[in-house]
């Protein structure tokens, strides 16, 4: 059972520098900012719903529409990228059939880069979900994501 | 007030003494040195995007933007070198390829401007108009002062549609700049929120959220946005095409007792468009849509009616003014006064109040001079004027520390009342708001009750059941509450019993109120007497504690359910408790559909059209300047009802001026004379005749005007004013 | 005697038998990194393992020590004897050093990295004197990999929290300014501004409320020093913010750091309620009149907020967009009160002067660049990790005597991140300190080097930092916003073949116009990368305009694939992975590869190589295309 927003509220103060807090909050509860949890932020800290969506749509971490099962994630930090993590981001796309930022039809994934995850030493790396995958290679990731049903 | 000091620093080899707190961009701008730049406008905060205005300073590294970086004392400022002259042109060229500049470079374009006037359709260049802004760009300017002739690098053409669903303006975003003043004029100044910056980078854009419709988004339409926007990006619907007005006169809004400052947009002799004026006292330029935007639409209406008419069993024929003035003072001529009723509109100057007072007091010796409101007002018709009369000036709201709101929104009126509650709220005011429906005021409110008006009274007993200073022999500082009542309040049919409390919240708890009433001139309309029972002059205060006089209840008094021979309408229409009346008058600006037909319509003019003078809500004496001629054969008021008792009386009320109007009016309302002086009223009481009402009782109260309702002369502006329309519905279904 | 008196000397004691250890200790790497490599999956193994041999003994979890690409790292301290590393362990390997060291009490000498005893041990090499660890001196890094994160007692233990108690005993905010001040601490964050300088600034400043916030944003792709040093002592960067709240006189402390990070946050959140328990934060710490907070502000995915104002404006809530200085923040930042922003870094080394005195600090470095300054090293280098050495060691003792050199042959260094420049063979020799990365074109930045062999194409890289930065550009000034992708749009021309030569001048003009022009440091840098790939790799830009040629094999547009047909043993694999049907070709034979169907997604090349059979029978050829 997810937590109400209400109940994420309770945790922050009605002061606009609590906005970002509160959205990740609501974002790691719900997987995303729907447009009824936008008014209710909007209300709680007296800010317009606009406003609201303008400092949410800057950051790449928040998201508007509801989230695949699960988020993969191509690091394409400079390491990474020296070492082949386009190649693997062009891999996913083609095997996925979406583009980068977009969800399976069957809602079984999400595909993202990611800037940098900091483990450029084992480069180049993939996310899934929480599980970071080092040294990838295309072949390997293939069969890696046969393992996310 | 001691003298600031002064700073001294050098810009440009010149030494020159500037105030302390200011930009160098200010600095340069007080002593007439140009630096281009287009993200800075006065009053909006600065925010250093379009790096235009940068600058050399001594000790600073770089090239820092003049619009942010403060003067210092003893700063040296080089701000036109050769190294900033090329690096704005650099920079110029990167802005100038987010948008579209065929403006500036094509090779076609001053043959083209020649031909831009051509009708032929054959194969000549007629010119690409493709943006609305031509010639009133400030693109266009600074290219041209900065000595950019072409650019080197391709365009991005962002591709969005033209933004069109909205009332009165369209959004054109592929001409955007991202200078975002209209982001900082929509938060910072309106308070509004309803633009922000969306998204980063090449994908920032600038709108509501997720896309939606700036109706759906709150947007209050005041076009704050549109006025601040450097491009064709925005552009208001009417005159979008018009390019640049050749003319501007500032003028008072006659569309609520606010009394903004307007600068109508004049060109060829027609008003289309009208921007807010931010040095404004009353205002601060904070119009609301009806100001903004209302106004070219409807005193350019279809409706006009251009000349006098008579209505004959064919219907209505166009009359000479002199055949109409003969067959008005033919009806009102030795006419019973009992059976003379004359409507005026609380919109109407108070020149033409005071000529319709004494038409009617002096000319047809009548006190059956009555205004609509009391038949809005019914029975709490003295309440509500001693209210109105009561109202304080808006700026106890800057050092209020409690603010209560009873059924009052700001989106689409009294706007420069609700931001004034608004940065008082930010500024941790505490603000309750009351009402029925959501109020726009919610969102900054510490506390919102939202009830039916029938509750509204034990809610405001609790809220003087808190107040401190309720019990005796507390001494506590005087606090400053202030309460603002709006339309949710005065349209209800229960409205009496908030009255009730509102005054015992003035009287006894020293409440401030301020009344968000639509009765323009209604201050006006009272001091000229225009109304029964009260003379000329009588309710304004002349300093002492005098009361003023007691009135028989109106609608008694007016006696609607009697027969009249004449009906004479002065800017109003006919309503719906119009007595019977064998004859009657319509003068008014537009033409009216109405179940009882006018017998004879007189054209009036509109107050773009004629000089005059209204009083505010807050008492203050505005000015109303002509801008354009009158439409058509069309006259002022006044003049209208002059040229009737002129035939009635020779001499009787001739008048050729509106100077010798004003004249005539400081004579007679001594307090009227001093216009610096924010007028005061004395406060009328109710009489009791022992008269009963007679006659058929008015209608049902529950058809009585709508809180959301906008009229201007009896007029609704939804039915002449397109963009009012889709504002009307939407309150209506909220 | 105080709480923390008790504590400290309760922690000595427990350290003393922790090293004088009666039963085994097994230390598992687990940052993010050692994760990322399977750590917790070993430990799973170690776990399974010590119950199912009824074994004693203690695991714990400790950061990481540098050599990244030696994880997953495994050490085993047996009673009496010295910590054993084993490198690269995988569930194999795990059990046969468990089985010989753990069981039998033998260290595994041949699948054993190093010992961190002082003498000789079991044909073991000391740990310290591993070629990647010799030249390096370890002044910020120096508990990483050694203690346990998660412990504060440890951290206590190792004279954590002694600089910030001499401080706060011993001498005012001023004199811990002076120190700093002799130390010749510069910010390490990026630009090296003197530390004490920002904090007189502050100190100066009226106002009640000041705020210390610590810049943990780390950006730079590439780079992970403050991950990996929050992850493995956290409780060092949080003694460097008491120690600098209290030289400016803020009672606020902000950790800023990336949501991306989960365990940097996880064992900030954990050390903060350590030290609450420790009554090291909260009001009159150590019944001193300093009284200091700490909270932790997850980042929410915006480089651009590394910048200081605009990292500013996204913990007051707004969009993380630059603004223009002055006011500089230590005047007026954070809700308008005087602000101090530094690095992770910087507040790690803070405790280390505090404790050791200047003096001891500027034994490190040379004048006017004082100190240590940790890097991650990574890229196409033999021993990728993360390395600490003093300010002014030379480009080639760090890629060649503590990186071991490159794979193939060096062609560039990027130091600096995205901000930074591309650094070629001459450079080698160049110190690492502020002046001399300056002078070349480059910056020190947070501390990320990127090495490239021959098999980076250097201008794919400058598109890769361009395109990083424009879709980082927050969209506030026109020079960036617009500037940075037109940059973008003419390097795309160049890899695609299509570029001109004209296209360099107008390259270097926007770089130049965007440096100068930009309103803040992601900006006036970003072409960086750009101007200095232009300046020493011309040639591999004029190769890719003249000849349609991209020697390291990496534009797309600009090679093709083939198959070598004599060293094609027919496998198959490459027909089985293809993706369009390009390779066909029955078994046993040489395959075909239609040029017209290949979409260069480098899978058969990929897999071609990696196949021991059949060796590099598909080969990348480059600058036919056009001619």
């Amino acid at each position: 059972m997810p937590e109400t927003i209400e109940a994420i509220f309770k945790k922050h103060g009605r002061t606009s520098d609590e906005l970002i807090p509160i959205l990740q909050d609501v974002q790691k509860e719900f997987g995303y900012i729907a447009q009824e949890s936008l008014k209710k932020i909007s209300r709680y800290l007296k800010l317009s719903e606009n406003l609201v969506f303008g400092v949410a749509s800057f950051y790449t971490q928040f998201r508007f529409t509801e989230p695949g099962k699960h988020a993969v994630k191509v690091c394409l930090g400079t390491a990474c990228h020296v070492r082949g993590g386009s190649t693997l981001l062009d891999t996913l796309e083609r095997g996925l059939g979406i583009s980068c930022g977009e969800t399976t039809e069957d809602r079984r994934f999400d595909l993202e880069r990611v800037a940098c995850l900091g483990c450029c030493a084992l480069s180049p790396v993939v996310q899934i979900d929480r599980d970071i995958y080092s040294r990838m290679s295309v072949n390997r990731l293939t069969e890696l994501l046969k393992k996310y049903e | 007030m001691t003298k600031e000091k002064k700073l001294s620093i050098t810009i440009d080899n010149r030494k020159v003494a500037v105030k302390p707190n200011i930009t160098i961009l200010q600095a340069a701008r007080e002593h007439n040195i140009y630096i281009p730049s287009l993200c800075t406008l006065e009053p909006l905060p600065s925010y250093g995007a379009c790096r235009l205005c940068i600058v050399e300073v001594d000790g600073l590294r770089g090239f820092p933007t003049s619009c942010t970086t403060p003067v210092d004392d003893g700063m040296v400022v080089r701000t036109d070198t050769a190294e900033i002259r090329t690096l704005r042109q650099e920079v110029l060229k990167l802005l100038l390829s987010e948008h579209p500049a065929s403006c500036l470079f094509c090779t076609e374009h001053d043959e083209c401007k020649d031909y831009q006037g051509t009708i032929r359709k054959v194969g000549v260049t007629t010119g690409c108009r493709y943006c609305p802004n031509d010639s009133l760009c400030e693109l266009q300017t600074i290219t041209e002062k900065i000595g950019l002739t072409e650019t080197s690098y391709p365009v991005y053409y962002r591709g969005f549609p033209v933004e069109k669903s909205d009332p009165f303006y369209d959004r054109d975003y592929n001409l955007c700049i991202l200078c975002g003043r209209c982001v900082r004029v929509c938060n910072d100044i309106r308070m509004n929120g309803t633009l922000s910056f969306k998204e980063r980078g090449k994908q920032t854009t600038i709108g509501a959220a997720l896309d939606r419709t700036h109706l759906d988004a709150g947007c209050e339409f005041c076009g704050a946005c549109v006025s601040v926007c450097p491009t064709g990006a925005l552009s208001t619907k009417v005159s979008k095409w018009y390019g640049k007005p050749d003319g501007e006169t500032k003028t008072t809004c006659v569309y609520c007792p606010v009394g903004c400052e307007l600068l109508l947009q004049i060109k060829n002799n027609e008003t289309i468009d009208v921007f807010p004026n931010y040095d404004s006292t009353i205002d601060q330029g904070l119009l609301c849509v009806k100001g903004r935007f209302a106004i070219p639409e409807y005193v350019a209406s279809p409706e006009r009616l251009a000349t006098p008419q008579r209505m004959t069993p064919l219907g209505y024929e166009d009359i000479s003014w002199d055949d109409a003035i003969d067959e008005a003072a033919e009806k009102l001529s030795g006419i019973n006064p009992e059976d003379v009723l004359i409507v005026v509109s609380p919109q109407l100057t108070n020149e033409d109040l005071f000529v319709a007072e004494r038409f009617a007091r002096e000319l047809i010796g009548t006190d059956q001079i009555m205004s609509v409101l009391i038949t809005d007002m019914r029975e709490e018709t003295v309440s509500f004027l001693n209210l109105a009369s009561a109202s304080s000036p808006f700026n106890v709201i800057d050092t209020a520390d409690t603010i209560l709101t009873i059924g009052f929104d700001s989106t689409y009126g009294f706007t420069p009342i609700g931001i004034k509650i608004k940065k008082a709220a930010k500024a941790g005011v505490n603000l309750t708001t009351l009402s029925v429906h959501e109020s726009n005021l919610d969102i900054v409110s510490g506390e919102t009750f939202q009830m039916n008006v029938t509750k509204w009274p034990a809610l405001l007993d609790s809220i003087m059941g808190k107040m401190p200073g309720n019990g005796k022999g507390t001494k506590l500082k005087p606090l400053n509450k202030v309460v603002v009542i709006g339309a949710e309040v005065i349209f209800s049919p229960k409205r009496g019993a908030v009255f009730e409390k509102i005054v015992e919240m003035k009287d006894r708890f020293g409440w401030k109120v301020i009344v968000a009433h639509p009765y323009t001139n209604l201050m006006g309309l009272l001091a000229m007497g225009a109304f029964p029972g009260i003379k000329r002059g009588e309710i304004v205060s002349d300093g002492t504690k005098s009361t003023g006089p007691a009135v028989e209840d109106p609608l008694s008094a007016m006696d609607l359910a009697r027969h009249r021979k004449v009906v004479y309408l002065i800017g109003e229409v006919p309503f719906e408790n119009l007595p019977e009346c064998d004859f009657l008058i319509y003068q008014n600006a537009l033409s009216v559909k109405s179940t009882r037909k006018p017998d004879l319509v007189l054209p009036s003019s509109l107050f773009t059209e004629l000089s005059g003078t209204i009083i505010s809500a807050e008492g203050r004496i505005l000015p109303i300047r002509k801008a354009t001629d009158p439409y058509g054969k069309s006259m002022p008021d006044w003049q209208i009802i002059s040229k009737i008792s002129e035939k009635i009386k020779s001499g009787a009320l001739k008048y050729s001026s509106i100077s010798a109007i004003q004249t005539d009016i400081k004579k007679q309302v001594k307090s009227l004379s001093d216009v610096k002086k924010r007028l005061e009223f004395r406060k009328i009481s109710a009489k009791t005749s022992g008269k009963g009402r007679t006659g058929k009782r008015l209608s049902d109260p529950k058809s009585s005007r709508k809180p959301w309702e906008e009229k201007y002369r009896g007029i609704a502006l939804k039915d002449v004013v397109s963009g009012m329309l889709v504002i009307e519905e939407r309150r209506r279904h909220e | 005697m105080n709480k923390l008196d008790k504590e400290i000397t309760l922690a000595k004691k427990k350290w003393a038998s922790f090293q004088d250890n009666k039963e085994p200790i097994i230390y598992i790497g687990a940052a993010s990194c050692g994760r990322a490599a399977g750590a917790l999956d070993l430990r799973t193994r170690i776990n399974d393992f010590i119950e199912e041999k009824k074994v004693k003994a203690t695991i714990i979890e400790v950061g990481c020590i540098g050599p990244c690409y030696l994880e997953p790292l495994i050490d085993i301290k047996m009673p009496g004897q010295p910590r054993v590393s084993y490198n690269n362990v995988n569930a194999k390997t795990l059990s046969i050093i468990l089985k010989s060291h753990l069981i039998n009490g033998v260290a595994h000498a041949k699948l054993a990295l190093g010992h961190f005893g002082k003498k000789g041990f079991e044909g073991i090499p000391q740990f310290y004197e591993l070629p990647m660890l010799k030249p390096q001196v370890r002044v910020v890094l120096r508990n990483c990999g050694l203690i346990d994160p998660e412990d504060i007692d440890q951290y206590l233990a190792v004279d954590g929290y002694q600089g910030f108690i001499k401080a706060i005993t011993t001498m005012t905010p001023d004199d811990v300014i002076g120190v700093v001040r002799q130390a010749g601490l510069r910010g390490r964050g990026g630009a090296g501004f003197p530390t004490h300088k920002k904090w007189a600034v502050c100190r100066n400043s009226p106002g009640d409320q000041k705020y210390l916030i610590c810049n943990a944003d780390e950006g730079d792709p590439g780079a992970f020093m403050n991950r990996s040093l929050i992850e493995s002592d956290p409780h060092a960067v949080l003694e460097g913010m008491l120690i600098a709240g209290y030289a400016i006189g803020a009672s606020k402390g902000i950790v800023y750091i990336r949501a991306e990070y989960p365990l940097a946050i996880e064992r900030l959140k954990f050390a903060i309620k350590q030290m609450k328990d420790c009554g090291l934060l909260g009001k009159n710490i150590l019944r001193s009149d300093f009284s200091f907070d700490i909270r932790i502000k997850e980042g929410a995915g915006a480089f651009v907020c590394g910048e200081e104002t605009a990292l500013i404006g996204s913990i007051e809530g707004k969009r993380g967009m630059p603004k223009s200085r002055p006011p500089f923040p230590a005047i007026s930042g954070l809700f308008g009160a005087p602000t101090i922003i530094n690095n992770v870094e910087t507040m790690g080394t803070l405790p280390n002067i505090l404790r050791n005195g200047a003096e001891w600090y500027t034994k490190f470095g040379k004048e006017g660049n004082r100190g240590t300054k940790t890097f991650s090293l990574v890229g196409k280098i033999r021993r990728p990790g993360l390395i600490e050495v003093q300010l002014g060691t030379s480009l080639r003792e760090i890629i060649f005597d503590i990186g071991g050199g490159v794979q193939k042959n060096f062609k560039a260094i990027q130091t600096g991140g995205p901000s930074g420049g591309c650094l070629s063979e001459e450079f080698l020799d160049l110190a690492v300190d502020y002046e001399s990365l300056a002078a070349a074109g480059s910056i020190m930045g947070s501390g990320g080097l990127i090495v490239m062999d021959e098999d980076t194409c250097i201008v794919d890289l400058a598109k890769y930092f361009l395109d990083f930065t424009q879709k980082e550009s927050c969209g506030k000034c026109v020079p960036c916003r617009v500037g940075t992708r037109h940059m973008v749009e003419i390097l795309e021309r160049i890899t695609h073949g299509e570029g001109n030569p004209e296209d360099l001048l107008a390259l270097r003009t926007l770089g130049d116009t965007i440096k100068k022009g930009a309103l803040c440091g992601l900006g006036q840098t970003a072409p960086n990368p750009v101007l200095t790939t232009l300046r020493y790799f011309r040639n591999e830009y004029l190769e890719h305009i003249n000849n349609h040629r991209c020697r390291a094999t990496v534009c797309k547009e600009l090679i093709e694939y083939r198959v070598i047909k004599e060293k094609c043993t027919g496998c198959q694999s490459c027909v089985r992975v293809c993706p369009t049907g390009a390779i066909t070709g029955p078994r046993s034979e040489p395959h075909n590869l239609d040029l017209t169907k290949c979409i260069k997604c480098r899978s058969c090349y990929e897999i071609c190589r990696f196949d021991a059979i059949a060796g590099d029978a598909i080969v990348i050829q480059t600058g036919e295309k056009k001619s």
